[in-house]
Parts: structure tokens; sequence; C-alpha cells
């Protein structure tokens, strides 16, 4: 009975849309960390597992923010001039004697309205998200250069390591916060995602703006959430990467947008809107985390490791592609004997 | 040699799950219109998309010209002058008519494009078949009627002896359905054979000479036009009798739920006043490009009003987006149901769910997932939607079931007036019916029922009351006792003689 039970669940849960790609790039995962822990004896010590979770955790916390924005049909190019502004800005409150913590909130704050920016520019004023975002990312890696006058800030020294710890270098239950933060920011937008009204709205906007708006969907306010998600999830990060060198440098962040689409896209997320989960991401995030860590363990140098992620991620768009197509050639044919073909 | 210029012979096709086409044999001859009907489901489209090489027979002959054919693809199709106009239209937006006309076999002089040439023999091309066209105009900016027009252009360039038509009519007006059937009969005289598919069976008298009926994949009949009727070919496509197409029901009619006072929305929505009361259907005629859809989104709030008041049970609500409408109890079921009605991409429980969230969501605004079944559940089983489960993809289902599940999602939840938009475009026979009869299911439960359609004969058949519109106006109102079809059409063509001269700066 028990057993029935379970199976049912297990059933449910590979019946769930979009896990088909999950279960494939996690056994994309699985291999490639049995390929590198051959390569390399020291790739599965606890001390590596730590550092590289620690390492996937910015990824995956970016990745998530960009992949709510990828769930809604947009794309947000401003997370890693939000990362860097985030960085700079709590660096440089820090340095000026602001409460480390009153300094967190003021930055949060100023992510936060970037977020709105690009979500009432695209849903408002109804420009390509690619433009909006591509115009505050500019704008954010300015304010980025001029909080301190062009200048990397100096470290935020003794004041800070409260802060630090907090974000970067402490440990609970014997794990680095760094991932109790990238855990728990899962679980919280993972559930918002899963099991709420604002859930499901970003899914209905992705695959029907039209049909979501004639539903009821206050389109505006859905696009808006997801940006704002997005500036959270990277001004998260531009903390963290404050906390990592105690200081706040201009160009921090830089790329982190393409990575975050990268954990997306590998994972499940669609680029067209209205698919994919955050379980993916997470699995996403991994895949590149480990190529990242595996690769240099194995002494490989950074244009290498470049390469084979940009290679990584257009064959899994690929094959999900390939595997996407075969499936709507099935359905088309399926739909045929019907004479209305729907547009 | 035979006359035929198509001999299709036991074609079979089958695909995972059903068999599509079971031993049909079909024949075309030079200068004949075939009616080719059917069901939604009956194969029509498959054998049709065999002969143009979209899809690959499983068993069969296929003679085109008196030759054996083995082996079509689209490509080969082409080339042995059969061409396809479907549905959704092959035109590229961003190209000019001339251009669309040439895509793939452009005109070169020395190695650059000869627009010139091109938009002239284009021109004479329009010109010989009485199109007025400009080819030099983007096909983006002009009407779906006149894209088709341009896409049997294109066809006709290819020098195309057997043209398909897959629902010419259903997004023409009837003037721009007379131009059609002008030139169809014009192509028969040139020796084509064309292949009329369409669910308006009203149109055929105009045009068929034969018809041909398949029912679930098979053969069924094969017939002049002139020996039978349609009650006869409407009985051999569903394979029974209907006695009585359109499920009437009579209820009393009660007090006023629904009134709308002076509503104006631009150039299609004027001055449009009128009530409905528990027990009735309201059903609102005119021809494309009336102003109905255009009345319905603005009164659900989807496109913004100039002015006007609306009233439900009395008290006046105000509704400045379709939340608000939603709120107030006053829903729409759109016209296009892939563009508007479904995220196709979203299981059935998703789209039935999406206008719900507030009803079977926690204070938290945690979807129960639970409720979400059980609503689905309960629309599948009211409506008789047919899916494999409630997680199939919207887009999976044929088109009948997908109008089930939009009307489903809006009934699942305590509305008070539905307004229907073109509920039973391009669906089968059964599916309508189904349709009719859940519109009376409301209006006995004193719902209030606002349908829009471009079918006179359902309108009637429905409707209790009738409001004619035409130029965005409401030029009649008609009992139904008093309404025929001749009465309906006379309203709906009272175009307005002038146009203010300030509208026109705004429509040009």
């Amino acid at each position: 009975m028990n057993n029935r039970e379970k199976r049912g669940l297990l059933k449910r849960i590979l019946a769930k849309r979009g896990m088909g790609q999950v279960i494939t790039v996690t056994i994309g995962l699985i291999a490639m960390v049995v390929v590198f822990s051959f390569l390399n004896p020291f790739f599965l010590t606890s001390r590596n597992i730590s550092n590289l979770l620690r390492q996937i955790a910015p990824t995956l916390i970016t990745g998530i923010g960009q992949s709510y924005v990828l769930i809604t049909g947009n794309i947000d190019l401003s997370i890693g001039s939000v990362v860097g502004m985030s960085c700079m800005m709590s660096a440089t409150l820090m340095t000026k004697g602001v409460n480390p913590w009153t300094a967190v909130l003021i930055t949060y704050a100023a992510a936060l309205l970037m977020g709105f920016l690009n979500g009432q520019l695209i849903s408002k004023a109804k420009l390509p998200a690619f433009i909006a975002t591509l115009g505050t990312m500019t704008i954010a890696r300015g304010i980025a250069q001029i909080v301190n006058n062009n200048y990397n800030t100096d470290s935020i020294g003794q004041a800070g390591a409260g802060f630090m710890d907090f974000f970067y270098y402490g440990k609970t239950f014997g794990l680095f916060n760094t991932i109790w933060i990238a855990f728990a920011l899962w679980l919280i937008f993972n559930f918002i995602l899963s099991q709420t009204r604002t859930g499901r709205h970003l899914y209905a906007v992705g695959s029907n703006i039209h049909a979501a708006h004639l539903s009821g969907v206050n389109i505006s306010a859905t696009i808006t959430k997801a940006y704002l998600v997005s500036a959270f999830c990277s001004c998260t990060v531009g903390l963290i990467t404050t906390a990592i060198s105690g200081m706040g440098t201009m160009d921090a962040g830089t790329g982190y947008e393409l990575y975050a689409v990268a954990a997306s896209v590998i994972g499940g997320v669609s680029t067209l809107g209205g698919q994919g989960i955050l379980l993916g991401t997470v699995i996403g995030a991994a895949i590149w985390g480990v190529l990242q860590n595996g690769l240099q363990f194995a002494g490989a140098p950074v244009a290498i490791r470049n390469i084979v992620i940009g290679v990584i991620v257009i064959i899994t768009v690929l094959l999900d592609i390939l595997v996407r197509y075969n499936k709507k050639a099935g359905r088309r044919q399926a739909a045929a004997e019907g004479t209305h073909v729907s547009v | 040699m035979s006359e035929y210029i198509v001999e299709m012979h036991n074609i079979s096709k089958g695909f995972p799950g059903v068999q599509a086409l079971d031993q049909v044999s079909f024949t075309l001859k030079a200068g004949e219109v075939l009616g080719l009907l059917g069901e939604n489901g009956a194969g029509k489209s498959t054998l049709m998309k065999i002969l143009a090489g979209v899809y690959t027979k499983d068993e069969g002959t296929i003679k085109i010209l008196g030759q054996e054919v083995p082996f079509l693809t689209p490509h080969s199709a082409q080339g042995l002058g059969i061409a396809m106009i479907n549905q959704e239209l092959n035109l590229c937006d961003h190209l000019t008519v001339a251009q669309n006309i040439f895509l793939g076999r452009e005109v070169l002089r020395g190695g650059r494009l000869a627009e010139r040439a091109m938009n002239e023999s284009a021109a004479r091309l329009l010109e010989e078949f009485q199109i007025d066209i400009d080819p030099e105009t983007l096909v983006g900016d002009l009407p779906v009627s006149k894209r088709q027009l341009v896409e049997i252009s294109k066809a006709l360039a290819h020098n195309a002896k057997i043209l398909i038509m897959d629902e010419p009519t259903s997004a023409l007006t009837a003037k721009e359905i007379q131009n059609l059937f002008a030139t169809i009969k014009r192509l028969k005289k040139e020796g084509c054979g064309i292949v009329y598919i369409s669910h308006r069976l009203e149109e055929l008298q105009h045009v068929v000479d034969r018809v041909m009926i398949l029912r679930d994949g098979k053969y069924i009949v094969d017939m002049a036009f002139r020996d039978t009727n349609l009650d006869e070919i409407i009985s051999y496509m569903v394979g029974r009798e209907i006695t009585e197409k359109f499920p009437r029901v009579e209820t009393k009619r009660g007090e006023k739920v629904f009134e709308v006072k002076n509503l104006n929305a631009g150039r299609l929505v004027r001055d449009i006043n009128f009530s409905l009361y528990e027990g009735e259907i309201l059903g609102i005629a005119g021809l494309m490009g009336s102003g109905r859809t255009e009345t319905l989104r603005a009164i659900f709030g989807a496109d913004p009003k100039t002015s006007g008041q609306i009233f439900i049970h009395g008290e006046e609500v105000t509704i400045s987006n379709p939340e608000d409408a939603i709120r107030a109890g006053l829903v729409l079921v759109p016209e296009d149901r892939a563009r508007d009605g479904l995220c196709t991409r979203l299981s059935v429980r998703e789209n039935i769910g999406l206008p719900n969230l507030d009803h079977i969501s926690n204070r938290l605004t945690v979807v129960n997932h639970r409720r979400e079944m059980e609503i689905t559940a309960e629309a599948v089983q009211d409506f008789d939607i047919r899916l494999a489960s409630e997680e199939s993809l919207a887009e999976s289902l044929s088109g009948g079931n997908q109008q089930k599940v939009v009307i489903g999602k809006w009934l699942a939840r305590d509305s008070k007036v539905v307004m229907f938009d073109e509920p039973t475009r391009g669906i089968d026979v059964g599916s309508k019916v189904e349709i009719y009869q859940i519109m009376n299911e409301l209006k006995q439960q004193s719902i209030g029922v606002v349908f829009v359609s471009s079918e006179l004969p359902e309108i009637l058949g429905i409707s209790d009351r009738i409001l004619v519109m035409a130029d965005g106006r409401i030029t009649k109102e008609l009992k139904v006792e008093e309404a025929t079809q001749d009465l309906i059409l006379h309203y709906a063509t009272q175009f307005e003689k002038k146009l203010d001269p300030v509208e026109q700066i705004e429509v040009g």
C-alpha cells in the first residue's frame, strides 16, 4: 500500500512538466562529477564540495532571478550591473561609517528600485525587455562607478566583520552561510513560483500574454514582480561579493546575467517564456559550477573553461529543441485529423 | 485517358493512437469544385496534406494528371501544380505583396533583384483575377481577407492546377466572400480543380459542384451537389439525423441583470445601449468589422472606454480592466481562442485554474492544488471535455475541446453575465451543439448570456433577442420571432453614408 503510494508520488513527480529536462541534465551532472572525481582524487573531498557549493551559490541566486524573468517571456540583462552597483553601494556606505546592516537595507532598496524601473519600462511603457534592461544595465554600472568617485572602495574593515561572516565566511551547521542563503532563497522563490497565485500568473504571462490579460491577470504587476525578484537576487549576490573581498569593486558581477541565463537554460527554463522550474536552475547552476571547479582542478586555463561552458549551453538547448521538435511534430500530426488547426 | 486530374486510391494513414485515414479514395476533375466535408477529426486535412506532400501515406496510390506519383514532398507537389491555402496563411508580413508572390523564385537581372519586373508581373496577375490590391503594399498592412487573396495569387503564379482551400471564408466579410467565389468560378473556367473544405455549409451552394464526405477517417459518400441538400449532408457527416439543429429552451424572462449605457470606445463602439434580462440569450449580429468584438472587449475592460456606464443587477460597476469585470461577475469568452483564450503551453488544469485563483487560493495566495483539480475535474465532466489527462497541454486538444476549456475556465466561478464571442467558429457540428446547450443551461440558471456570432442561422436559432450592429452602432433590435436572415442582413448593411471628417483622420 505504502509502496504503491510512493510509486504514485514518483510517477506524479516524473509527470510534472519540465521534469524531463531536469532529469536529463541531472544525469549529465552526475556523469561530470564521476569524471572529475576520477581525474582528481581531491574533487570529492568534503572540503572541495563545501567550496564548490559556495562557488555555485551566486550563480544559483542570480539564476533564480533570471528564471523568474525568463518564465514571463522576458530577459534581464541588468543582473551583472546590479550586482556591481550593490557591491559598490554597500561597501561605500560601510567605509563611510554607516552601520553594515543599515547599508544592506539601503542597498536592497536601491536595487529593488532598479528592478521596479525594469518592470515598469517593460510592462507599462512597452519597451522590449532586451532594450529596457540594456539601458538599466548601463545605468546601474554607471552608478557603481559614481558612488565612490570612480574608485574601488577601501576595505570595509573591522566594522564589517559580522557582515562578512554572515554573507560569506561564517558557517552554520557545518556549511558556509552563503550556501544557506542560496538554499533559503531557493526554497522561498520555488514555493512562490510553484504554489502561489503570483507564480501561476508568471507562467501564464509568459505562455500567452493576451489570454492572461483577458483572464484578469494584472500583466504589469506580474512582470514587475519578476524583475523585483531578479533585482533582489542580484543585490544579494552583490552583498556576497562585497563580503568576499571586504571591499567594493566597480566591475563586480560583469557577465553574471549571462551565467544566470546559462544556469536557467541548461536547467530547462525556456527563453520563450512559460516554461521551466527552479529545480532545473539548481542543476544548471551546479553544472556550471562543477565545470568551472573541475576544469580548474584539471588544470585547464580560463579560456578553455569558457569555451567548454559555452559549448555545453548550446548542446543542452539544442537537445531540448530536438526533443521538443519531435514531440511537437507528433502532436501536430495527431491534431491534423481535426480540420481546425489552431494558429 | 482519365478525366481526373487527381486520383487517390485506398489511402491509409495512421498516427500514434489513431487511424486518421482508412482506405479512402478520392478523385478530382479539372474544372470542378469539390466540397470535402466532415466533422473535426474526420480526416479531411490529413487527406489533403498527403496530397500536398506534407504527410506521407502509409498505403495507397496517388495519380496526378494520370501519372502515378509514388512519393510526394511539399516541393514536388508544388512542382506538379498542387497548392494548399491554409487557414494560417504562410506569408511574410514584412514583405510586399509582389515580394511574397515571388518568394523563393525571385526574378533576377544581372544578379540583382528585378523589383520592378516582379511588381509589374504581380500587378498583371492580380488584375487578371480582378483582385484589387497594390502589389507594392506590405502584406502586414493588409486585412486578413486580402492576405488570403494574395496567397491564392501566389499559388496561381506557380501555375497551380489543383488548389486546396481550407476554411477560406472564415475570416471574410460577405462582400469578400462574393469576390472569392467569383475568383473560384474564374479558376474553374481555366480548368483548375479546387478542393473546398469548410464548416460553413450554407456557403456550399454558391460554389460547389460535388461533395465528398468523410467520417472517422472513412469514405462515406460522394454526390453531385444538385442531387442533395444540407440536411442530408449533415446527416452523413454526423452519421445520424439531426432533428433539431438548434436546441432551444424556453424560460420566462425575469429581472434585468445587466445594462450598458452610452458606451463609447473608438470608431467601432459608438453609443451602445442595451439591457439583458434573466433567462434570455442576447444575440449580437453583424458583419465582420461591425464592432461586435470591440464592444464586448470595451465592456469587459480589455480595451479602454471613452465613456459609458455598466450596471449589474441595478448597481453601477466601474470596469477599467478585466480584473474589475471578473470581480463584478462579468466574463468574456474571447473570439480567438489560440490568441486570447488559452495559454496553449500550460495544462488544462492550469488554464481552468487561471481566472479562478482567487477562489482556490488562501489568504497568503497559496494555490490549493486539490481544489484546483476539483474544479478542473468538474469542468471536464460538465462540459464533456475529451482529454488524456487534466495535465495535458491545452494545445494538444482539438478545436472543439479547446473551446470547451475556454468556456469551462469561466464557468467554474459564479458569474452573473457571460459574453461569448464567436464561440463556435471553426469547430465541428457536434461540439457546436454542446456549446449551444451550455448557453441554454446558463440561461436556465438566470445567468445573462450575450452571444456574438457571424453565422445567422445560429444567432436565429439560439438567441431570444438580437441586436444588429453596423459601423460600431446598434442599428436594430429584433425579437427572435420577427427576425429573419434577410432582415438581419438588411440592418447589418446599414452603413453610415458619410464619415465624420475628424474620424476619418483618426482612421487613416
